[in-house]
């Protein structure tokens, strides 16, 4: 194995040990739990603010709701459906995956796999096979990108 | 562009503009989400002129309109004199209004109700859960509950005395039934 | 009064419709029948029509600042005690106003068209000019009829007005963001008008992309500059310590700027190969059908939240336009889809021109599910009655793996060649980036900040940045070597030759940094409440906050309760001012926040209540935001590289014109 690729893969290790780190599943506080809820219900006096993000007096009266309920021991859900009880649908911030609603969730699935199709129908698929160039070919080829970039060429430009 | 592609694209956007000009026919005003058609939440609450508490519970069997509203608010402050008429017109019979100030300091409450001859009985919502429990969104908010319990119908808004009138009817109607 | 500024603006705007008309008519048949006098005609159509509106827009501010309330725009948007500069600033401050503006740099940009434009390409430019006129027009109907005729009377004058919107009289920034904004939308309409005329005269090469390169980096930078003004403000103003709230008006300004990105981009590939014809058309259409949408679904009233509807004719008539435009465009798209041939294919998986692509992908996937969750309650509830919201949390679990993948895609897409690469070239290249990369991912875990996104943000922000400087060393190398410069110099020679590219670096280390800063703010903030008494304090994130009390405050047009506070820490010791502000005619109060800002923290402040009786406590909200300035620095970072890129490259300009006059096989 070459120096650049024992250096690649360690990177790539790394990258991923790190971020296993981070994603590790842990057991989240209350006041953390509390703060998804909250993240997640819409504050029904604001613009579309959450009640975590809103400092109007509804909204915080909802929050030490939620607080009391986690207290209790409630689920997620079922403190989800408490406000839904009270205020519908509406009150949630994103939609539940199931039903209708959580079509919403698709569509850049969808939208991804649709374009990469569409490039990936019109790339080549074999890059045709140069002979490698000899030494000195090389030496004048890198020569020449050298010079390329660092001469002044014009680039395609328009009428201004 | 693959045909297909370039299909769904030109469906898609007709799709989208059919959908913007349906959209036109919205009111922002008629919320359903919520509470409507469902048993009414119970509660106790200390009464406004601190002269101990009142549950919904002693008003079983007869037409309760719950009013939510606050010294802050004007819509409320213009709905008031319907509610007050209304309220002269009713009081005798089998209807009961109750006021729950919404997000309100306890003293400009109080002068709020005196200010504006608020004769029905008033309570404290100190903690919100009331109207967490109705689903207010702000004031004013008036709520119908049937003798059933059942809350037959809401308000987002100022509402007219016409508006007070038919809902109270329809559910007096519907009790002596 | 004998002299009114209403009737002014009033008579220039109804002067400057039946120009506007007549423009059209004449930049069509001088550019049917390459007749010189109707060109002539048209150009100074032009120029009059924009002066005109100029002038009816400084009517409009000379009637603001003399608090003229007989026009109905004025005692809606301006008071007595409303200072100079927010008088001024309403100009913009409602619809009305903001249409008006929007015409006015229209018609600025069809004036440029006709004057600069024309002579460089006669024919093409000339038809563009046509279509420019149309909008023109459209533009003045709206502002010559009730739909959005800003100098309509007041039926009854009032002694006083309401005054601006409480929120559009907080900040300075009022003065920048939107019209930095509308410029940035407004001037898409030259591409896209060059487009069309290249549509409309079956041309089927390149010339109207190039020759309107320019306007597309100008107009992109401006949007996005004019974005992160506006985020500014409301992370400013808004008081609830946010910055992006995915906010259906929010929603509307980054969809055209993301378009425009990919457009930006891809433009490149049909210039180097002559690729992408009917793609590039296709996401000038949509960027500029983005900005009208955006227009609609900010002035129709038809997404704002349930507490709000503007009832005004211009919600029907902006969607009629933005339909209009989409079918015409779209069936001059497809009418000539037979005449734009590709000059070759693709190139392999791991070229330039295949990153482009696929980058090109992402920006409309995003763009795409923008558009679907911000109308996704509309379509709801037309379909099934069902009221529904989608906010921040599906917009940021959806975006933020898109954005990262852009990332990815932004640093390997500028080292790779075009045509393709080979795997000694990509290990080459990569092998220090991705060691770069493995670095930020440990520096995210050892400052602390959670969650994976967050990890791969710092990875690929250092990967970024790492390709950048690798760059540029490379650049710096070769003119050592070929000019004997030293590194100061030859560094500031790439910036000035090869601006579009190198700018372009500038403008990706500028999203690396908005990147990072957005990264580190939602993870790693960290938010304490608590109710004081005065003399009191209390710890958050290591720095000291001493309340010393609440004080009333009053102002001409607003009064004002604001909380004195200390905060110390990190060297930090600033006196911040939160406050609640009372507007006569508002029913609540605003909420204003305290910032000390930083270049590491900022220390955000909100006074969230008080007690109303005897003023004795005070609830305080204290967020400490790490590298939130980085956002604002970014942008300006962005509007750098943008500027570096626009720029006309010295000594050139002999070049260009040879170049200009050529047919369009320049740049292979």
């Amino acid at each position: 194995m070459t120096r650049e690729r024992a250096l690649i893969l360690v990177a790539l290790l790394a990258i991923l040990g790190a971020v296993a780190w981070s994603a590790w599943p842990r057991e989240l506080t209350a006041a953390e739990r509390v703060d998804r809820i909250t993240s997640e219900l819409r504050c029904v006096t604001c613009q579309g603010l959450s009640v975590k993000d809103s400092p109007a007096a509804s909204a915080r009266q909802m929050r030490d709701l939620v607080v009391q309920r986690v207290a209790e021991g409630r689920t997620d859900d079922e403190i989800r459906g408490e406000f839904r009880a009270s205020y519908g649908d509406w009150v949630l911030l994103s939609p539940p995956a199931s039903s209708w609603t959580g079509l919403i969730w698709l569509v850049p699935i969808v939208a991804l796999a649709a374009g990469l199709a569409a490039v990936l129908g019109r790339l080549r698929t074999v890059v045709p096979n140069a002979a490698a160039p000899s030494p000195p070919e090389l030496a004048a080829l890198r020569e020449r990108v050298a010079r390329e970039e660092a001469l002044d060429l014009p680039e395609a430009d328009g009428a201004e | 562009m693959p045909r297909w592609l370039r299909l769904s694209v030109v469906v898609g956007i007709a799709a989208l503009v059919v959908v913007l000009m349906l959209s036109f026919r919205r009111d922002p005003h008629d919320i359903r989400t919520g509470t409507v058609n469902k048993p009414a939440a119970a509660f106790t609450a200390d009464r406004l002129d601190g002269t101990g508490t009142l549950s919904l519970r002693d008003y079983a069997g007869k037409v309760v309109v719950l009013n939510f509203f606050a010294s802050w608010c004007p819509p409320c402050k213009e709905e008031n004199p319907a509610l007050v008429r209304v309220w002269e017109r009713y009081r005798t019979s089998d209807v009961v209004f109750i006021g729950i100030v919404y997000e309100d300091a306890t003293d400009k409450a109080r002068a709020y109700v005196s200010a504006n001859g608020v004769t029905w009985p008033t309570v404290r919502d100190d903690d919100g859960r009331i109207a967490f429990a109705y689903g207010v969104f702000g004031p004013p908010e008036t709520y119908f509950i049937g003798p059933d319990g059942v809350i037959a119908g809401r308000r987002i808004g100022a509402i007219s005395e016409a508006t007070l009138v038919a809902s109270i009817d329809k559910l007096r109607a519907q009790a002596s039934r | 009064m004998t002299f009114s500024f209403a009737d002014l603006g009033t008579g220039a705007l109804r002067a400057a419709l039946p120009l506007a008309i007549w423009g059209i008519g004449a930049a069509a048949y001088a550019a049917a029948k390459r007749d010189g006098r109707a060109l002539a005609s048209a150009r100074w159509a032009a120029l009059i029509t924009f002066l005109l509106v100029v002038l009816a827009a400084l009517a409009m501010v000379g009637a603001l600042v003399t608090h003229d309330f007989s026009v109905a725009y004025v005692a809606q948007n301006n008071a007595r005690e409303t200072p100079l500069f927010f008088t001024v600033v309403s100009l913009w401050a409602a619809l009305e106003g903001s249409i008006l503006l929007w015409t006015a740099i229209l018609a600025g940009a069809t004036a440029y068209v006709a004057w600069r434009g024309t002579p460089a390409l006669p024919r093409l430019a000339t038809t563009a000019l046509a279509v420019l006129f149309v909008m023109v027009t459209f533009f003045l109907l709206l502002v010559t009829t009730p739909a959005a005729d800003p100098f309509v009377r007041s039926e009854i004058v009032p002694l006083n007005g309401n005054g601006p919107n409480p929120l559009l009289q907080n900040h300075p920034l009022m003065a920048l963001h939107p019209p930095l904004l509308y410029l940035g939308y407004v001037l898409f309409s030259v591409p896209f008008a060059y487009a069309i005329a290249s549509l409309i005269l079956g041309e089927g090469g390149d010339r109207w992309l190039v020759a309107t390169r320019r306007f597309a980096l100008v107009s992109w930078a401006l949007l996005g500059v004019g974005i992160v003004a506006g985020s500014w403000w409301s992370y400013a103003v808004l008081g609830w310590g946010g910055y992006w709230a995915w906010d259906p008006v929010e929603n509307a300004a980054i969809m055209p700027w993301l378009v425009a990105t990919a457009y930006l981009h891809s433009v490149m590939v049909e210039e180097k190969r002559r690729l992408l014809r009917s793609w590039n058309l296709s996401l000038v259409i949509a960027t500029f059908a983005l900005t009208i949408l955006g227009t609609f679904l900010t002035r129709s009233g038809v997404v704002n939240s349930v507490h709000a509807f503007t009832q005004s004719a211009i919600g029907p008539l902006l969607l009629g336009y933005l339909v209009a435009i989409v079918v015409l465009s779209v069936g001059l798209l497809l009418w000539r889809l037979p005449t734009l041939r590709d000059a070759g294919a693709v190139g392999a998986p791991l070229s330039r021109e295949a990153i482009f692509l696929f980058q090109n992908v992402v920006f409309v996937a995003a763009t795409l599910t923008v558009l679907l969750g911000t109308l996704y309650p509309l379509i709801a509830e037309a379909l099934s009655g069902a009221q529904l919201s989608i906010g921040r949390p599906y917009f940021d679990r959806v975006e933020v793996p898109l954005a990262l993948a852009l990332l990815f895609l932004m640093g390997i897409g500028p080292q790779l060649p075009w045509h393709g690469a080979s795997r000694a070239t990509l290990e080459r290249q990569f092998t220090a980036p991705i060691v770069a990369a493995a670095g930020g991912a440990l520096l995210a875990v050892a400052t602390g900040l959670s969650g994976a996104f967050a990890v791969l943000t710092y990875a690929l922000a250092a990967f970024v940045a790492a390709t950048v400087v690798q760059e540029f060393a490379r650049g710096i190398r070769a003119r050592k070597a070929l000019h004997g410069e030293s590194a100061g110099t030859a560094f500031a020679n790439l910036l000035r030759r090869s601006g579009r590219r190198y700018g372009g670096y500038v403008v990706h280390l500028g999203i690396v940094l908005v990147a990072v800063a957005v990264a580190t703010s939602q993870s790693k903030t960290i938010e304490v409440e608590r109710t004081v008494r005065a003399g009191d304090h209390f710890e958050a994130a290591g720095y000291t906050i001493a309340f010393d009390g609440l004080r009333s405050v009053s102002e001409p047009q607003r009064d004002l309760l604001v909380a004195d506070l200390r905060v110390a820490g990190n060297g930090a010791d600033e006196h911040l001012r939160p406050a609640l502000l009372f507007f006569p005619n508002a029913t609540q109060a605003v909420g204003s926040p305290g910032i000390a800002a930083g270049l590491h923290d900022d220390v955000y402040t909100i006074l969230v209540a008080y007690d109303t009786t005897a003023r004795s406590w005070a609830t305080i909200r204290v967020l400490v935001i790490p590298l939130v300035s980085w956002l604002w620095l970014g942008g300006g970072v962005v509007g750098l590289g943008a500027i570096i890129a626009a720029l006309p490259q010295p000594k050139r300009r002999d070049v260009m014109r040879v170049l200009a006059d050529a047919p369009a096989t320049v740049g292979d």
